[in-house]
């Protein structure tokens, strides 16, 4: 068995009963192919960082899970007839599974759930805007200009003139 | 950067760039991770290259990936918003 990541984005017009109903049915496609369900990840609503089927938003969620890759074959194929999913991305998280920490995991879910999700907490349009600052990604990176201006300034020492 | 080359050496500080996800071992790149990622774009949306952003080879692959993940599910953009008009 493998362990997978699986996120699908429900179409955020929807109300949340409509929401709701996908976490059920994908959770019933893992569970009867032999799948091991873990927990189902509630990101919330969030918006959308280009225009999926004419709308900006979209409900996200994340089951994790471990099974054949069978499995992911039939959950991605009932994602592609669900019209509530507008987008999906199955990621495989390791090879193997150890059983026992499976179930320790599912049981400290079960005692802690995971925190509910804050709406639209973060604004993907916002995150954009943010991003939108020069090149520089790092504060270890030095861009080409500011190494170049120390041209002059430094004491060169064997000077040939 | 093109430096007049009069006869004294071109003096260039090579700062040693290094790959931030080898000195924060802690740190593991995910495509859930938006701001981590989007540091690692340009405002235009595109992935900055090894070569400037000092990322090593192995970090630079996981990184474009997990962009490129984002990107599929919507939670990056390909390109940035038109403004409205």
């Amino acid at each position: 068995m493998r362990r997978y990541e699986s996120v699908w984005v429900v179409n955020g017009d929807l109300p949340d009963e409509e929401v709701k109903a996908t976490i059920d049915k994908f959770s019933q496609i893992i569970t009867s192919q032999g799948g091991i369900l873990v927990g189902v990840d509630d990101w919330g609503r969030k918006k959308l960082a280009y225009k999926i089927r004419g709308t900006l938003r979209g409900y996200y969620l994340a089951a994790q899970f471990a099974g054949e890759p069978t499995l992911v074959q039939e959950l991605e194929r009932n994602y592609r007839i669900d019209d509530r999913v507008i987008r999906y991305l199955t990621i495989k998280r390791a090879e193997h599974v150890d059983l026992e920490a499976l179930q320790a995991e599912i049981a400290a879910r079960a005692a802690a759930p995971p925190p509910p999700p804050t709406e639209v907490e973060s604004d993907v349009e916002a995150a954009v805007d943010t991003a939108a600052g020069p090149e520089s990604p790092e504060g270890g990176v030095i861009s080409p200009e500011s190494s170049v201006s120390g041209e002059s300034a430094t004491p060169t020492h064997p000077q040939e003139d | 950067m093109v430096v007049m080359p009069r006869r004294k050496r071109k003096q260039f500080f090579v700062r040693r760039k290094v790959c931030r996800f080898c000195v924060d071992t802690e740190q593991i790149i995910d495509f859930k991770d938006v701001n981590t990622l989007k540091q690692f774009v340009t405002e235009r949306g595109k992935i900055i290259p090894r070569r400037i952003s000092g990322n090593c080879a192995r970090h630079q692959r996981q990184l474009t990936r997990a962009i490129k993940q984002a990107r599929l599910l919507a939670l990056m953009p390909y390109t940035p918003p038109l403004p409205m008009a």
